[in-house]
């Protein structure tokens, strides 16, 4: 449903998107994550041509954004990051304006303007200006307005940022919702709204796309590693010994009292293996768990590794 | 069609619920009402000539061209550089309308409420015609200027908004290039050339403004503005466009 290929965006000098390329096929949730100012916002405004790209492809139902932009926006519904409404109109002024910009056929507009504002629960503001909504309300009177021309494709920057813990809950159970009979790119920094929305999450970082799949397949394959968390009763130096012979093992740290955490190289459960080295020693076992890394120990592996080596070259620059 | 309505109905709305809106008519309707009673008080001094009151009115005074200069970049100075800084650019610019219907329905609407701010001046064409008889020839000439040259003053002003994201920025600057387009025909006055004379007289707009107001519809005063309010908007458009790359 959306083609993005080698999509690029220079300011002045800098990459901010930099050779971005990925496939959302239909009915897809995908969650688009990364650091402040990593490029998803720029990457989004590419895909909905309100930003031509420096070069690259981007194309939605197959049509290409640069050739039909017209038709393109037709199957886009977009809620930017900052939700900017007319402050002097009525939100149903406002929801009614959306749908012939968008193109609404007259006679449904109506319908749909109840329809859009009953899924976004918005009904009880529909006569208040929407220069004096709070956030949470200014941010889904936007969704409705993005829904108004049924578009297959929902593009959404960032939609739960600056509401209440109450509103985020409604907002997420909306867009799962709205996953089901759309195509979906969701911009967030938060990472469990990704683990409750998303079927497959993009991370992006400085400008280019560091991992790419389901939060499972980023959990355990791909960079994942997981903790190993045990303890025993056994001499320290030869239980030491024995868990660092264990295969995918590496790291072996201990507290002195038997505590050890153990990372894994892979997503291998090692707890048999463990349980087994007890048995073999006589020792005694008194805990073990092997905890799968969260997608934030993934994201932030991921993204501060980049930011450390970052730093480091501008350190040098410094010195040079 | 039915989305270019849409949008111009959305700017008018943003016009009469703005206090700055109200402000400028009640501006204008005090000066223009004032210049009226001067003209009117003038040419009933028995030592002045007989002149058509309204040709006054139209063009006739400095007042008039000092309404145009200063409230036409008022009017423009929030279409566009208003929505790129609060945002509304962004949703307005990723639904399927294009630059061009944008730009052409933000004039549209400005033209409406410049031609609003006027209408009530038929009213001294009413007191006029309650106590002498009015040539209404003219009249229809006079106000055919006055929306002319206003399309082709709110085209600039509109260009400019389209530049900046400050209002106040783009009013100034609106400001700026209509006073270098309307004193550039006054140079007519100033150079013997007879080639000069000729191209800088095509672009006096005092002339212009002055053979509407004797009821001189000639189709050089129509194509200057008209052409020059084309450009503008074509340049509006561009610049519109041309925002997408940063």
């Amino acid at each position: 449903m959306i083609e993005v290929e080698g999509l690029t965006k220079r300011f002045v000098d800098k990459d901010v998107v930099d050779d971005v390329s990925f496939f959302v096929p239909e009915g897809e949730v995908l969650g688009f994550l990364g650091p402040n100012g990593a490029g998803k916002t720029t990457t989004m405004r590419m895909i909905t041509g309100f930003l031509t790209a420096t070069s690259g492809r981007v194309r939605v139902a197959g049509l290409e954004v640069e050739r039909n932009p017209l038709a393109v926006r037709a199957r886009i519904g977009y809620l930017p990051e900052n939700v900017a409404l007319y402050p002097e109109m009525r939100v149903d002024e406002y929801l009614r304006y959306r749908a012939a910009v968008e193109g609404v056929p007259r006679t449904e507009v109506g319908e749909r303007v109840e329809a859009v504002s009953e899924r976004c629960m918005v009904g009880d503001v529909r006569r208040q200006l929407a220069g004096t909504l709070s956030k949470g309300y200014r941010q889904r009177v936007g969704l409705a307005g993005a829904l108004i021309h049924r578009p297959p494709v929902l593009i959404l920057d960032e939609p739960t940022v600056g509401l209440d813990p109450r509103q985020i809950v409604k907002i997420r159970e909306l867009i799962t919702e709205l996953g089901r009979d759309h195509t979906v790119i969701l911009s967030t920094h938060i990472l469990p709204e990704v683990e409750q929305v998303c079927r497959r999450v993009l991370i992006i970082d400085d400008g280019k796309i560091v991992a790419d799949g389901t939060p499972d397949q980023l959990r355990s394959g791909l960079t994942g590693t997981a903790e190993l968390k045990v303890q025993l009763e056994a001499p320290e130096a030869e239980a030491r010994a024995g868990l660092e012979a264990l295969p995918a093992a590496s790291n072996v740290r201990s507290d002195g009292n038997g505590r050890f955490h153990v990372t894994v190289e892979s997503s291998a459960d090692l707890r048999r293996e463990v349980f087994n080295l007890a048995v073999r020693k006589g020792w005694v076992l008194l805990e073990l768990a092997q905890t799968m890394p969260s997608l934030e120990d993934i994201f932030l592996r991921l993204t501060t590794r980049d930011a450390a080596e970052q730093e480091a070259q501008n350190e040098e620059v410094a010195h040079a | 069609m039915r989305k270019l309505l849409a949008l111009v109905h959305r700017e008018l709305l943003a016009y009469f619920s703005s206090p700055l809106a109200y402000v400028v008519l009640t501006a204008f309707l005090f000066i223009n009402g004032y210049v009226f009673y001067l003209i009117v008080a003038y040419l009933n001094d028995p030592r002045t000539q007989a002149m058509a009151p309204l040709k006054l009115i139209f063009g006739g005074t400095i007042f008039f061209w000092l309404f145009l200069l200063f409230v036409v970049p008022v009017i423009t100075m929030r279409l566009l550089a208003e929505e790129r800084r609060t945002g509304t650019l962004e949703v307005l610019l990723t639904s399927p309308v294009s630059e061009g219907q944008v730009v052409i329905a933000k004039f549209l609407a400005s033209l409406v409420f410049y031609l609003f701010l006027w209408a009530p001046t038929l009213v001294y064409v009413a007191i006029l015609a309650s106590h002498a008889k009015i040539d209404y020839g003219p009249v229809a000439s006079g106000y055919l200027g006055i929306a002319l040259l206003g399309a082709m003053f709110l085209s600039v002003g509109l260009l400019t908004s389209a530049l900046v994201r400050n209002q106040i920025i783009a009013a100034i600057l609106a400001f700026a290039v209509l006073v270098v387009v309307f004193s550039l025909g006054l140079v007519e006055n100033l150079v013997t050339g007879a080639v000069a004379k000729g191209i800088l007289g095509y672009m006096n707009l005092w002339n212009t403004m002055d053979d509407f107001a004797r009821g001189i519809v000639d189709t050089r005063h129509v194509v200057y503005p008209a052409s020059l309010a084309g450009l503008f908007l074509f340049l509006a458009t561009k610049a519109l466009e041309a925002s997408k790359g940063r």
